[in-house]
């Protein structure tokens, strides 16, 4: 395995070291958040519940981002691929940053170490701007925010509500009337039975588990709901890619 | 006087850690470049130049997710990574469960710890993984199967699923709108980047809701 150059000893040691600072600064933000909200008067019960449900609604995600390490791993070994999507990286980032940098080398394959400096290169800098710019204009932006809030406040809740209601709108319609760009030969990537089944299951899940909490009152229900709802509609999926394979592949926009 | 203290002392340290995080991600080609050589800086800035659309949207990126999660998610956040697919979801269910504001301390307080609680489990699982591919070929076999690699890829959407039953309900009058927006978009652009289609979702979102509380609809 650590024949390769692309999954060297010291190619595992950066990925560590990158895990390392991810977790550590988490930590530290977890820490600072949990002592404030005690301070605030937030109940342990809450606190932890927070931290709960947001462990469980991290798996099945982290599982599907995980999968896209696999996908990169042929051209740029395990290692390159698992350190971008552990930071900023997003999948449709990395693999096109990946494909321009091999494009501008001019290859098609990294057979030599320096193709790979270059694609290691090209992935970092196109991704860093954000981190640059958060620094300098995140807190004028909340400011700005938080001042509209305070005069303002139905209008503030409205609107917080429409931005996120917009990000969802983008992300359903995207498995409703699907995103061109992808490839024929890939089955369920676009949109069609899968992607509809995926949406339709998981409102189903999630509605039925709110009906059932308006009889039991029960916290942990709330905290489970949106993960549970999740991985069922994902056992959904699975099931008709099993038993009904025929169907599986039906898709109107590839 | 005390939220002032926590808030600018989030501020604080999150620009040390980004800081940090700029060190400690160009590290990481430098020291490719130490092992296998330095590239020519022609293909590098080549290369850069076809993914010029990134650094764009990122920029959008900012504007639009910083005020919907608060300081401390703000730099966690763009930190790790996947924000409009797990971040950002995962702190406005957290939210919504604690029945806090979204834009009260309380709700900075219950965003930074939903994200630094999925950002450890994320990492975690992503590194456990990898290694299970890198030094198990059977596993990745298992996990690219017919069966399973449908289903990774409906992961986002049964998220988005499942949040659209709790914020619809709630906000039914203004979620008609966007989401017949992005449709139509879709079907007209089928190729649109997915950044964009997102951003113009917000902003159709927003315009929408303006326009009803201004009728007093909302």
């Amino acid at each position: 395995m650590f024949t390769d150059f692309k999954s060297s000893g010291t190619m595992f040691a950066l990925a560590l070291m990158v895990v390392a600072f991810i977790i550590v600064q988490s930590f530290f933000f977890l820490k600072k958040a949990y002592t404030r909200g005690k301070e605030l008067g937030i109940t342990t019960e809450k606190l932890k519940n927070t931290i709960t449900s947001s462990a469980l609604f991290s798996v099945a995600p982290a599982l599907g981002i995980a999968v896209t390490v696999l996908a990169l791993a042929t051209t740029l070994g395990y290692v390159l691929p698992w350190i971008r999507l552990t930071v900023i990286g997003s999948i449709s980032y990395e693999t096109v940053a990946a494909e321009a940098a091999l494009k501008a080398a001019d290859v098609t394959s990294i057979d030599n170490e320096l193709v790979f400096s270059a694609v290691a290169w090209v992935m970092t800098l196109g991704s860093l701007l954000p981190i640059i710019l958060v620094p300098l204009l995140a807190k004028k932006i909340q400011k700005t925010v938080s001042g509209a809030v305070s005069k303002n406040n139905k209008w503030v809740d409205v609107i917080s509500a429409a931005a996120f209601i917009g990000i969802i709108a983008a992300f359903l319609s995207s498995g409703i009337t699907g995103v061109g760009s992808s490839k024929e030969e890939i089955v369920a990537d676009g949109s069609g039975v899968l992607s509809v089944t995926a949406i339709v299951t998981s409102i189903i899940f999630m509605l039925t588990f709110s009906l059932i909490n308006k009889k039991y009152k029960k916290n942990w229900i709330d905290a489970l709901a949106l993960p549970v709802s999740m991985v069922l509609a994902i056992l959904v999926v699975v099931a008709i890619c099993l038993f009904a394979p025929e169907i599986a592949q039906i898709e109107w926009r590839y | 006087m005390k939220k002032k203290n926590y808030t600018d002392s989030v501020h604080f340290n999150g620009r040390l850690w980004c800081v940090i995080a700029l060190l400690v991600f160009i590290t990481i080609p430098i020291v490719i470049s130490l092992m296998h050589g330095w590239p020519e800086i022609s293909t590098i800035l080549s290369g850069l130049l076809t993914v010029i659309i990134f650094p764009i949207t990122g920029v959008i990126e900012v504007v639009t997710y910083s005020p919907l999660l608060g300081p401390g998610a703000t730099y966690l956040s763009f930190i790790t990574g996947n924000i409009a697919n797990l971040k950002l979801p995962c702190a406005l269910n957290a939210v919504e469960n604690a029945g806090v504001n979204s834009n009260s301390e309380e709700g900075d307080v219950i965003k930074t710890i939903a994200i630094a609680s999925s950002s450890i489990v994320t990492t975690i699982i992503i590194a456990v993984c990898v290694l299970a591919f890198a030094f198990n070929p059977a596993f990745s076999k298992m996990m690219t199967s017919e069966e399973l690699k449908p289903a990774f890829e409906q992961v986002s959407l049964t998220v988005f699923g499942a949040l659209a039953a709790s914020y619809f309900v709630k906000h039914w009058k203004i979620s008609i709108f966007p989401i017949a927006a992005c449709s139509l978009i879709l079907a007209f652009v089928p190729g649109l980047d997915f950044g964009v289609l997102i951003f113009a979702g917000v902003i159709l979102s927003i315009l929408g809701a303006h326009t009803m509380y201004k009728l007093k609809l909302v």
